[in-house]
């Protein structure tokens, strides 16, 4: 069913002035069944994830594992390299005591969690990318200052070309244009 | 100061319990307030005074680094350091460049976790003032450690004598913090910035921004997609940056704490050490700010009900280093060991009892002045009472490195530390370099969180115009589910 | 995800928002349970033969502990008008009403002030004498002013908590919203008198059972504990009325959730301060100082030492560390009821081992005045709460508390 009605055309956007008119639209995009549709924002809008019906994200996860990455090499590191591979005794403390190991097992276990919060979040969202076809847009350049929009692709199952362009304008939209591929 | 700051003609101050307090004054939009912030930075040609600011700076930060270069060939005998005096002026600065890094973290962590919205005005500044100071930080231990071309030995890298550092040092625990401290607030500053990065990539009008200000933004496009994992990482940053920042100024006091000498060796440091880096942070975010809001246009968006609130909390910081100071003097007498005892005393009638008296006036007492409304709402009264908390946050430092050094438990061993010119012209040029990096900012960098104002925005305030439940909901009962 | 409308004040209307008849029998079994708790623990403190020094420990203990959960309250109620908190308006009268258990707390200070000598060291002169450290102490720590401090902490902390409550009463009847603006001013001074107060009252009453012993951030320590067990006492108290049917359109699971946010910080608050106060004596190694650890780490006290880590830090931590348990009612009154057996376990392990440093004297009459001060304890909770409203319905605040959301 995923065929592109015209070839080029990566889907339409629609423009919206104000928010509160981009949430009730979005729920409109999602009850009327389309997948492969998103909303840009200047800011993020809450209650848009409900109205676009997006599930929770890993991330926590990732980031319990780094964690415990961090936490797990951060004392192995201090074992090996103080009581291990290099031992020597000074101001009478253990070669390995947890106390004096607590600080920078702490810190290596946030940094480590830090790190994957930071390039998890960039790798889940597909980002840093080179291009995308949204930014052949002029209009979509407000996205970022002033405008919200709902974008549908033409990839999406339920695209039907004018259809979807009119459905779109039924929402309520300031504007709707095709956007090229 | 009256002659560089005017009256602030609006004030929002005033609080209505029923109300959610107004944020941001003089009507702005999200269209008004992008062109406002973005202005500021693509602005063609900077003004006149912010070359001759950043000519100045850049000098004295010129100046420090001839200052090191000088060092590094002499050595550190051209300091003022002694036997016993082996920690300076190099110590206190760095306690002091990291306590002032700590604002920004508390700013853009804590208080969101708090749920404060005030924060989002202030929130980019005080971040990037956090990572400018704890540059300056950086440097001080940096090239105390005499052989500087051998400071890598710090880390744990394999090296050719087959030995590691030993981690049982506080010493080696503040490279680790502070490390992981430079290196998450960074990351904080960074990841809350590409959304704005993205508004000036997109409003661009040369090649050159597009392209340098696209290349930082990474090709965000405001998805929502993104925009949830973006907030759930912000939300775990947070999360992972609050007891960072506790653990950070802790980890500083236990390069003190943990060692033996009278005065430096009591439980309280680090909270207390905690509480004093907030409390200089914010001092130095507002000596920061006042004259920015004030150049730049800002009122409006850096209101004063932010600067009152500011105050407040340097009001119950500055009350909360009292309660340390009281308490330390306290067990110190109730402990009863001889040494702790004229360690205290020492500090309050020594040879250093200037140094102390300044420290108290300027840290417990100067901010009593914020119990009055009518300061707390003047900028001017603001700028001034921060500038001698910046100066009895310094002194803190210097009282507590040098009084319990110069005398401890052998008089025979006694002795006076006077820092040297090179010192005193070192400490000032990094403040050289601290507001040439804050310059630059100023210059190149969107000053405001615009994302972030724009939630607090009163146009943000749908809920009340929206006539059916959308996707979110307001509460849920327990017994509803 | 069920969806709700925003939500006026008027959806309290429909909720039972006071204790009623509840009340009277909640007094009158708490006062058997008193009576019979505390009597048998006498009687058995009695039995013991060792001159009620168990007994004594034992109610300092209970004591103590139940002086937490009414501290944690002083300190919460200036603090949400400090701050000009939102979220908490619909639960701060219950706050309110555990600070008016401080009453009695000054009450059953009397067996541990009438009987300082068999407690405390520095009350007995004949081992003052020639202890040259108890000796330099002896201004600070002597009967009299000891009594008399404790009597000034209380008079402080029944005014402060009075004050407020009264406030808030008052704006039940009033509805006007200065109110509210002179709370939030009085919020300052209140906080900076708790601070010296509640440190003083640690040294004092803890600290000094080691009287050669000191530390600068114990007053910290208490004060942690203090606030991780105070906001259980408060997911238990909104949980136990929810279920009775009160409070059902008031308080929502967001309640809950920050509850939980402030247990899961203050878990870990408490363990960053007992790390630090642990760790910087052991590394200074001292034996002025080390002697109270190594007392706590001999003659199976160890053990006591290693669950406080596991028990009052790693497993709540972990526990609470997940919105899903935040947001669930049951799991949240677990934790609750975990981090109040190990609020007590804490004091346990601060007040005991002075008493037997040679093994862990766990007996009956521990449980007897554990279970006979709670009585008493959620007696006055029902008298204090009495017929009045368990919500300040006429809070200007209140509106925006019922549909905060934690984003």
């Amino acid at each position: 069913m995923a065929t592109r009605e015209t070839p080029g055309l990566y889907g339409y956007l629609a423009e919206f002035r104000e928010p509160w008119d981009l949430i009730d639209a979005a729920a409109k995009v999602r009850d009327a069944g389309y997948t492969r549709w998103d909303c840009h924002t200047p800011f993020p809008l809450h209650g848009l994830d409900g109205a676009m019906g997006i599930r929770g994200t890993r991330l926590p996860w990732l980031v319990l594992c780094g964690g415990l990455a961090g936490l797990t090499l951060a004392l192995l590191m201090q074992w090996w390299m103080n009581a291990h591979d290099y031992p020597f005794l000074i101001s009478g403390k253990p070669l390995f005591g947890l106390p004096a190991a607590v600080p920078v097992t702490f810190e290596l276990t946030v940094l480590l969690s830090a790190l994957t919060t930071f390039f998890g979040m960039w790798a889940l969202n597909l980002l840093p990318q080179h291009h995308h076809p949204l930014f052949n847009s002029e209009r979509f350049r407000r996205a970022t200052s002033d405008r919200f929009f709902i974008s549908i692709e033409a990839r999406d199952p339920l695209f039907r070309g004018e259809g979807t362009r009119e459905f779109l304008a039924g929402l309520g939209a300031d504007a709707v244009e095709p956007v090229e591929d | 100061m009256g002659i560089l700051l005017t009256r602030d003609t609006i004030d929002n101050t005033a609080h209505d319990p029923a109300r959610p307090q107004e944020l941001i004054t003089g009507g702005y939009d999200f269209t008004t307030l992008t062109d406002k912030v973005c202005g500021i930075v693509e602005r063609r040609g900077a003004p006149r005074a912010w070359w001759v600011a950043l000519g100045f700076m850049a000098s004295l930060a010129a100046m420090m680094f001839g200052m090191i270069g000088y060092l590094i060939y002499k050595g550190i005998g051209i300091w003022g350091v002694n036997n016993p005096v082996g920690w300076g002026f190099a110590i206190v600065n760095f306690v002091f460049w990291v306590g002032i890094g700590h604002a920004g973290t508390l700013i853009s962590a804590i208080l969101y976790l708090l749920r404060q919205q005030w924060r989002t005005s202030i929130n980019r500044f005080a971040e990037a003032m956090t990572i400018f100071a704890v540059v300056c930080a950086g440097i001080f231990p940096g090239i105390h450690v005499g052989r500087v071309w051998v400071v890598w030995w710090l880390f744990p890298l394999p090296n050719f004598q087959a030995m590691w550092p030993n981690f049982r040092s506080p010493l080696l625990w503040d490279v680790f913090a502070v490390g992981t401290y430079a290196t998450v607030s960074l990351l904080f500053w960074y990841t809350g910035m590409v959304p704005d990065l993205a508004t000036l990539r997109d409003r661009a009008t040369t090649k050159v921004r597009r392209i340098a200000y696209g290349f930082f933004a990474l090709g965000w496009r405001g998805s929502n997609r993104h925009w949830h994992r973006y907030e759930k990482a912000y939300l775990i940053l947070a999360g992972l940056a609050t007891p960072l920042v506790l653990s950070v100024h802790s980890v500083v006091s236990f390069d003190f704490a943990t060692s033996q000498i009278p005065g430096w060796h009591t439980t309280i440091f680090p909270p207390y050490f905690v509480a004093g880096a907030i409390f200089s942070g914010f001092a130095m975010v507002m000596t920061c700010l006042i004259p920015a809001r004030e150049w730049y246009g800002l009122k409006n968006i850096v209101t004063l009900y932010h600067l009152e609130t500011m105050a407040k909390i340097i009001l119950a910081t500055g009350t909360m280093v009292g309660y340390a100071y009281a308490t330390e003097f306290f067990i110190a007498w109730y402990g009863g060991n001889p040494a702790e005892q004229f360690a205290f005393v020492n500090r309050a009638f020594g040879p250093y009892a200037w140094a102390y008296w300044i420290m108290v006036s300027c840290n417990v007492v100067s901010p009593q002045l914020f119990w009055f409304k009518k300061i707390r709402t003047s900028p001017a009264a603001l700028l001034v009472v921060c500038i001698f908390v910046n100066i009895g946050m310094w002194f803190e430092r210097f009282v507590i490195t040098v009084t319990s050094l110069s005398r401890d438990f052998l008089p025979a061993a006694w002795g006076y530390y006077r820092p040297t010119a090179i010192d005193i012209l070192t400490f000032v040029g990094s403040f050289g370099l601290f507001f040439t990096l804050v310059l630059l900012f100023m210059r190149f960098l969107p000053m405001i969180a615009m994302a972030e104002v724009k939630t607090v925005m009163p146009q943000k305030h749908w809920e009340d115009k929206v006539s059916r439940p959308v996707g979110d909901y307001h509460g849920t009962n327990p017994g509803d589910r | 995800m069920s969806q709700h409308a925003r939500r006026d004040v008027a959806v309290l209307d429909g909720d039972n928002l006071v204790l009623g008849g509840a009340a009277r029998r909640i007094v009158a079994i708490g006062l058997a349970v008193g009576v019979v708790g505390l009597g048998s623990g006498f009687l058995l403190g009695r039995a013991a033969g060792d001159g009620m020094r168990h007994f004594l420990h034992a109610w300092l203990l209970n004591w103590l502990f139940f002086l937490s959960l009414s501290l944690g309250a002083l300190w919460f109620v200036p603090l949400q008008h400090l701050t000009r908190s939102t979220w908490s308006a619909v639960v701060r009268r219950l706050a309110e009403i555990v600070s008016g258990t401080l009453p009695l707390m000054a009450l059953l200070a009397l067996p541990v002030l009438l009987n300082l000598g068999d407690i405390y060291v520095w009350a007995d002169p004949t081992r003052v004498a020639g202890d040259p450290l108890l000796e330099h102490k002896a201004g600070w720590l002597n009967p009299g002013f000891f009594t008399l401090r404790i009597v000034f902490y209380f008079a402080v902390w029944i005014l402060l908590a009075t004050i407020f409550r009264r406030r808030s009463l008052r704006q039940d009847a009033t509805g006007d919203p200065a109110i509210t603006a002179g709370s939030e001013r009085l919020g300052g001074p209140a906080l900076i008198l708790y601070g010296l107060t509640q440190t003083f009252a640690a040294f004092d009453l803890l600290m000094s059972l080691d009287a050669h012993w000191f530390s600068t951030m114990f007053g910290v320590y208490w004060f942690a504990g203090i606030v991780a067990s105070f906001f259980a006492v408060m997911t238990l108290l909104t949980a136990g009325l929810q279920r009775s049917g009160r409070l059902v359109h008031a308080v929502t699971l967001e309640h809950y959730n920050d509850y939980g946010r402030a247990m899961f910080a203050f878990v870990f608050f408490w363990a960053y301060i007992a790390f630090s106060q642990y760790m910087l004596i052991w590394y200074a190694n001292i034996p002025e100082e080390t002697g109270w650890y190594l007392r706590r780490q001999q003659n199976g006290w160890s053990a006591v030492g290693y669950a406080l880590i596991l028990c009052h830090w790693l497993i709540p931590f972990a526990g609470l560390m997940s919105r899903f348990t935040k947001r669930r009612v049951r799991l949240m009154a677990f934790w609750a009821v975990w981090i109040l057996v190990m609020h007590w376990v804490d004091l346990f392990w601060l007040i005991m081992p002075e008493l037997s440093p040679g093994g862990i004297p766990l007996r009956l009459m521990d449980a007897a005045l554990l279970v006979g001060m709670g009585g008493l304890y959620a007696a006055t909770l029902a008298l204090v709460a009495g017929p009045r409203l368990l919500v300040a319905r006429r809070d200007p605040r209140l509106q925006a508390s019922l549909n905060f959301e934690n984003y």
